[in-house]
């Protein structure tokens, strides 16, 4: 397989992260959002992390000079329908994930590979609008934050995805310095499930608020763990209405399953406003 | 035998840290501890059992001896055996692999703490205090159920073994897969205490994969 031109839509944290790696591994990168002034914004930031990696010899001033002019910011319909790869990173809504798709599949030829970077909905079912003969062509790709150094991406396999294009997208990422993993279509894939109880046990080990308690646990995990943060840490990091948001998202698609249950201290903490350091206030205070 | 003659291990010889411990201390398994009539000042009490076992085990090692017993409670129920065995003066959790080889302790007093610091680096390890001793030790409770996740994924073929291990060092950064974690902590004691916490608690997120029991050989 090789890609020469990917479409990246959605130009938020993970869609820039999404756009920025592509780039520096020398394809044509055209960025897409809703709110173009947005999108021209998070180009400039790019163009401007790139400047910052060649400051600090991570990159070659040659390499940034030739990135530069392969990354445009396009409307939908302005992108190129020829393009090998589209990765949606917008919001997570499943309506309009699902009606961006819709008009993909009407834009794009019917060679493009479609993928979603969704972190919580099932893949079968961001599909289900699109042609038949485009389902063998779309499936998950799921980056982690931030894109650009974090190795890991899950491939995601729909009910309908060609396993062939899904082995090939593995190899060629696995090819250009990503680890890469296949993955079955189920809640949460394999990271964000498997994780969950990495807070939800630690939040049972506290029960109600404690401070004294909370930074044990999270001392604990990172000593005798060898954890880089603490689960405390890491959820006022991610954001703990985040955090909740994902446990909760797992546990209904679970069908309630009791692993899963979310603890009424972190819908204690998202109550109160207590957010984590985006709010300056989460288990911990940072002001 | 040194400065640590005054001290007895009660361990079995399958433990993980056996041959770690007996270099350095008077190693005895349970039943040779219980029948010993030996005089020591203290008594580090590492076998590996749940808690009604664990009981029966400390209060009949505290009749036989005047000794200071501290005892490994990884599989029990921390706060039972405390109230059970108060001649118990401190816990240890020993009995799971630790990445840094740093492990949780609780002491009742200060003197109790130095007992077990100093144990632990006569053994080159190093410990963390756990103040508050309740259902159980931290680690091995997050560990055990992150585990089991894993097991389940494993169970439904959502990934490979190698996916799931690979997907959570590349991903979140954990110092090791899962499944290459459990196995180094040995799956044996990973169902006993998810078996131990099911039984206590009665909640059904304690439920063990089965795919866990049969690669763990639980029957």
């Amino acid at each position: 397989m090789e890609l020469k031109k990917v479409i990246v839509i959605g130009t938020g944290t993970m869609g820039q992260g999404i756009a920025q790696w592509f780039l520096q591994q020398h394809l044509d990168v055209e960025m897409v959002d809703s709110n173009h002034d947005f999108a021209k914004k998070s180009h400039a930031k790019i163009l401007e992390q790139l400047d910052t990696l060649a400051s600090r010899g991570k990159l070659s001033a040659d390499d940034v000079a030739k990135f530069k002019p392969r990354l445009n910011v396009v409307t939908l319909e302005q992108v190129d329908p020829n393009s090998d790869l589209v990765v949606e990173a917008i919001i997570e809504d499943l309506e309009v994930k699902k009606d961006l798709f819709k008009k993909l599949d009407e834009l794009m030829s019917d060679k493009t590979i479609i993928a979603s970077n969704t972190s919580s909905f099932p893949i079968t079912e961001l599909g289900k609008n699109l042609r038949d003969s485009r389902k063998p062509n779309f499936l998950g790709l799921h980056f982690f934050n931030p894109a650009t150094i974090m190795k890991l991406v899950e491939v995601i396999n729909g009910l309908e995805t060609n396993k062939d294009i899904s082995n090939e997208i593995l190899s060629w990422f696995n090819s250009r310095g990503k680890v890469a993993v296949l993955c079955a279509d189920a809640p949460g894939f394999i990271v964000n499930r498997v994780a969950r109880n990495f807070y939800g046990e630690s939040l049972r080990a506290v029960e109600n608020y404690d401070l004294k308690l909370i930074t044990e646990v999270d001392l604990v995990m990172r000593e005798v763990g060898g954890f880089k943060m603490g689960p405390f840490e890491l959820m006022d990091l991610i954001g703990i209405d985040v955090n909740l948001s994902v446990t909760e998202s797992v546990y209904k698609a679970f069908f309630d399953e009791p692993r899963f249950k979310p603890h009424r201290l972190q819908k204690e903490m998202v109550n109160a406003q207590r957010l984590g350091r985006k709010s300056k206030k989460g288990f911990y205070l940072y002001e | 035998m040194n400065d640590n003659s005054n001290t007895l291990v009660v361990i079995d010889d399958n433990h993980p840290l056996y041959e770690v411990i007996k270099p350095h201390f008077e190693v005895r398994n349970a039943k040779d501890a219980l029948a010993s009539f030996d005089t020591y000042e203290l008594i580090i009490d590492l076998t590996a059992m749940r808690t009604k076992g664990k009981i029966a085990f400390l209060k009949e090692l505290s009749r036989t001896t005047k000794a200071e017993i501290i005892s490994d409670l990884t599989l029990s129920w921390g706060e039972m055996v405390l109230k059970e065995c108060p001649k118990i003066s401190g816990a240890l959790s020993l009995l799971f692999f630790s990445p840094t080889q740093k492990f949780e302790y609780f002491a009742k007093n200060e003197h109790t703490k130095n007992l077990i610091v100093n144990f632990l680096t006569a053994i080159n390890k190093a410990g963390v205090e756990h103040s508050h001793l309740r259902l159980g030790f931290h680690y091995p409770r997050a560990i055990s159920m992150i585990v089991n996740e894993a097991y389940f994924a494993l169970g439904e073929n959502l990934a490979t073994k190698e996916a799931i291990d690979l997907a959570m060092k590349n991903g979140v950064n954990y110092p090791m897969g899962p499944i290459e974690w459990g196995e180094k902590i040995g799956l044996k004691y990973i169902i006993d205490l998810l078996t131990e916490y099911s039984e206590i608690t009665q909640d059904p997120r304690y439920r063990i994969a089965q795919e866990l029991k049969m690669t763990g050989k639980y029957i």
